[in-house]
């Protein structure tokens, strides 16, 4: 008996909107079809009408997890644009603050990969680990998600000595928790029989269908912008690509914590070797006319900007690609002969971030007309206020 | 007074008043010691400790709305979560907790009632599918389709594991198992693999990780309870935690050694030994991932059966000798 | 290789297909191509210089024709193959010949700027809503956002 299962737009297994419409045969599935659209926001239209400037905040809301990954990959271009480079400690911080992105990211995952797989004290274990990095963005940057620490030229907050101390300390935890979760996931039986041989995408069609990522590397490619193109400071840090060759969701988590222990080894480097200096550099307010292609290596994978400039002080036309789009043609070859039981685990383990997928389209405001307006102003009040009675500084502490 | 005891026995211990409270507590403690293993609170508002959480929750779903889908077969599907509890409470009337006398058998113990009280347990699984099937969903189909797949799996290995402490015994009568290993404890030692088995398929036959699959929600929604709602909900939810007090009880009696000493220090060997075995069940649960279908039925028939009948062969071979 | 030298190279091996090919910063590459070579020129990419991978594809509405970037990658470089589509004839050819990991993107042009991809395998709508109305894309130029009016169920709009 063949039947259409509808996995989506709202099931338990996605965290965000997408339809997966799935032909079984019994336990086993036949087709797949792929329908996307239902979280979009028009930020490919609305970054036209934007200036360089606010379109930083905008990039980093594409995404709630990887915020970071856009700004930077924007910030980049269009400093390239711009023809200014920003100061070394600027870039330094700035790329700690992604590798620290990294981190949470794929700690976030893999607590998923465990709940997606009923390994829910997996899931309550890495959670509460990850409870330090997210303490450590919110020391260096101010928030916990949007970080907002770019800026055109540059970064916004500097670190001090204490903080860089506090962070060390951190990253010795969260090294020690990464090595153990790296023997469970690879060795706890019941989890291990449901990952070993899901999801199996062959190297010939992770190169034909371009995947990106760890799900590319997982399949034995070692595809890493970080290293072929090294963008600001990779070029000056030592750290190896991580990749394996079982071309299954074992191996999509196997990578996915190697990658964790290397960025362990990037975020120390970079804060051992912290140059001094400023950390930003005045930017203009308008971009030579010009064009420009900015790659980044999000958690995901590949992320990349088109950024095309006209002079003034508004992009002409801004792409972004974000690494989950690049994996769905993989998804769905992997999903085909897949049992019901694995569609979550092979669809968590692209790590789909929808809303970084859809971007394009238009605005539709769900507001009723009775509720009270907040005036840009109110908010701007608001926020000087805040600031001016800023609490003191959160002291993360992490018992182990 | 043989009615006044009788009544005492339906309605208050072991009968539903005393299995709906305690059933709670289990859930509570169950849900205490899941969160603890996984660094958590666990309940803490709700009443002491949080232990009114369970009754709290059972409450809140008795006053949330309770739809039955247009195209489900409506008296079937409302009827059967009453008969799921009716069944379950039953088997927990079998327990040979206080009121049976050893020399005449009663009408909560007699010979055969250890088949009894196997087959009162078996039926919740059918009363799911049937429940799956008449609300039409598909998400549910499917997941009746697993609770009868599961059900050939981890039946035949509960069966083998329960009965061989009964052959060893030379009887089919709960109270007259537990009496035998009473008199000789040492003899419960040979018993520990089928023990194991036990303990293991009872996980299955609960629908608990690592065999939550027909209502793995991940994957299926909701499973076999997708439609169900309200107070509906409630009774399928009660319904598993007194399979559970019941199943815990029929594994100390057998496995364990029963409950003896009466009504108050047997009461304290009921508390204990159910609590262990649900402490195990609960520690099965945290340690472990969901499986898939296939592997159950793998699992059920490469290792279990062949450990039951393995069981089987040591009880006969032990008799042979002992007598 | 240099880029300089792969410029060279390049040139000698595509011959006429490739219009221009400039090199405006380290491993970025703009090779423009006509229409009618885009597939040919890939395929020739691919074979030769293993350029194997499709980052995206970006569309961009210059007011009389739309030009399209097909953003590849390689360890050694990055290739930005450029065509221009004239807006009184808007048809590209499908490369998923060559890289079938191209077919979600060319959907995505396809509904975001009324272009027709010829012999797409799969040419479903995938971005845009049901309900979405025909001839409207949304990331040309002279499309703009109208806001619908609001209905609030039971209440005055």
């Amino acid at each position: 008996m063949s039947f259409e299962i509808p996995i989506g737009p709202q099931h338990p297994a996605l965290k965000e909107p997408i339809s997966l419409r799935m032909t079984v045969e019994g336990e086993v599935i036949t087709g797949v079809d792929i329908r996307l659209g239902y979280n979009h926001r028009g930020v490919e239209k609305v970054a036209e009408e934007k200036n360089w400037i606010q379109n930083l905040y905008l990039t980093e809301r594409i995404c709630g997890i990887c915020s970071h990954s856009h700004s930077t990959c924007y910030a980049q271009g269009v400093e390239k644009l711009m023809e200014i480079t920003p100061p070394r400690r600027g870039l330094y911080i700035r790329y700690l603050v992604s590798e620290l992105e990294r981190v949470h990211s794929h700690l976030l995952w893999l607590g998923v990969a465990g709940h997606e797989a009923g390994f829910d004290s997996f899931f309550m274990y890495v959670w509460r680990d990850r409870e330090i990095v997210m303490d450590l963005l919110e020391m260096i940057s101010g928030n916990r998600v949007h970080y907002a620490i770019n800026t055109i030229g540059g970064v916004r907050r500097d670190l001090d000595a204490a903080q860089v101390a506090k962070a060390l300390e951190g990253l010795i935890t969260l090294k020690k928790r990464s090595e153990y979760y790296l023997r469970i996931g690879a060795t706890e039986p019941s989890f291990v029989a449901r990952i070993a041989g899901v999801g199996f995408l062959s190297l010939e069609k992770a190169i034909a269908l371009c995947a990106v990522g760890p799900t590319a590397r997982a399949s034995g490619w070692p595809r890493d912008v970080r290293k072929e193109d090294p963008y600001a400071v990779y070029d000056e840090v030592d750290f190896e690509v991580a990749t394996a060759d079982t071309c299954d969701v074992l191996g999509r988590v196997v990578v996915r914590v190697k990658e964790l222990l290397e960025s362990y080894k990037i975020c120390e480097q970079i804060l051992r070797n912290l140059p001094a200096g400023d950390i930003a550099v005045k930017a203009p307010r308008k971009a030579k006319p010009g064009e420009v292609v900015s790659r980044y290596e999000a958690p995901r994978g590949e992320n990349i900007h088109y950024i095309k400039s006209n002079g003034t002080d508004k992009p002409e036309r801004l792409k972004v690609r974000a690494p989950t789009l690049g994996n769905y043609p993989a998804t769905v070859e992997m999903l085909r002969k897949g049992f019901i039981a694995d569609i979550p685990l092979i669809f968590a383990a692209i790590d789909p971030c929808i809303c970084c997928a859809e971007r394009s389209v238009t605005l539709v405001s769900a507001a009723s007309g009775e509720e009270s307006v907040v005036r840009m102003s109110d908010l701007r009040r608001q926020a000087i206020a805040r600031h001016r009675n800023a609490p003191v500084k959160r002291n993360a502490v992490w018992p182990l | 007074m043989a009615a006044l005891r009788t009544l005492l026995y339906l309605v208050v211990y072991p009968g539903l008043l005393f299995l709906f409270v305690y059933s709670t507590f289990c859930e509570w403690f169950d849900r205490k010691v899941y969160a603890r293993l996984q660094n958590r609170m666990g309940p803490t508002h709700t009443g002491r400790f949080g232990l009114l959480q369970p009754i709290a929750d059972f409450v809140k779903l008795l006053a949330k709305e309770d739809v039955v889908p247009d195209a489900a077969d409506k008296r079937l599907f409302s009827v059967l979560p009453v008969i799921g509890l009716a069944v379950v409470a039953t088997a927990g009337l079998l327990l040979p907790v206080w009121n049976f006398d050893l020399a005449a058998p009663s009408f909560t113990s007699f010979s055969g009632d250890i088949i009894v009280i196997l087959y009162l347990l078996s039926l919740p699984t059918l009363v799911l599918f049937l429940a799956a099937w008449s609300s039409t969903n598909l998400f549910s189909t499917i997941g009746g389709a697993r609770v009868l797949t599961m059900l050939f799996g981890y039946e035949v290995p509960l069966f083998l594991a329960v009965l061989s402490p009964a052959i060893l015994a030379d009887s089919w009568r709960l109270a007259e198992i537990a009496a035998f290993y009473q008199q000789k404890p040492l003899l419960l030692l040979t018993n520990l693999l089928g023990f194991g088995v036990a303990v293991i398929a009872v996980q299955a036959k609960l629908e608990r990780t690592p065999f939550d699959i027909p209502h793995a929600e991940t994957e299926i929604v909701g499973g076999t309870f997708t439609e169900y709602s309200g107070k509906k909900l409630a009774l399928f939810r009660l319904t598993f935690d007194i399979e559970m007090v019941v199943a815990s009880g029929l594994l100390a009696a057998v496995f364990l050694g029963g409950f003896p000493g009466g009504a108050v220090i047997g009461f304290l060997h009921f508390i204990v030994k159910t609590l262990f075995v649900i402490f195990l069940l609960s520690l099965i649960r945290a340690m472990t991932s969901r499986i898939r279908i296939d592997q159950v039925v793998t699992l059920a028939w490469k290792y279990l059966a062949p450990l039951a009948v393995l069981q089987l062969l040591i009880t006969i071979l032990l008799k042979g000798l002992l007598s | 290789m240099t880029d300089a030298e792969l410029i060279e190279t390049l040139k000698a091996a595509l011959g006429d297909k490739v219009e221009e090919i400039s090199n405006p910063a380290r491993r970025r590459l703009f090779l423009k191509v006509a229409p009618r070579n885009l597939v040919a020129v890939t395929a020739r990419l691919r074979d030769q210089y293993g350029v194997v991978f499709l980052s995206t594809i970006s569309g961009i509405d210059t007011g009389e024709t739309f030009e399209i970037l097909y953003h590849f990658s390689t360890p050694e470089t990055d290739f930005n193959l450029r065509t221009e589509i004239p807006k009184a004839h808007p048809h590209v050819d499908s490369i998923t010949s060559v890289i079938p990991g191209a077919i979600l993107y060319e959907r995505e042009i396809q509904e975001m700027f009324g272009l027709t991809v010829d012999n797409i395998p799969d040419g479903r709508r995938l971005l845009l809503s049901d309900d979405w109305p025909d001839g409207q894309y949304p990331l040309r130029k002279d499309w703009k956002h109208v806001r619908p009016q609001e209905v609030i169920p039971g209440g005055k709009s």
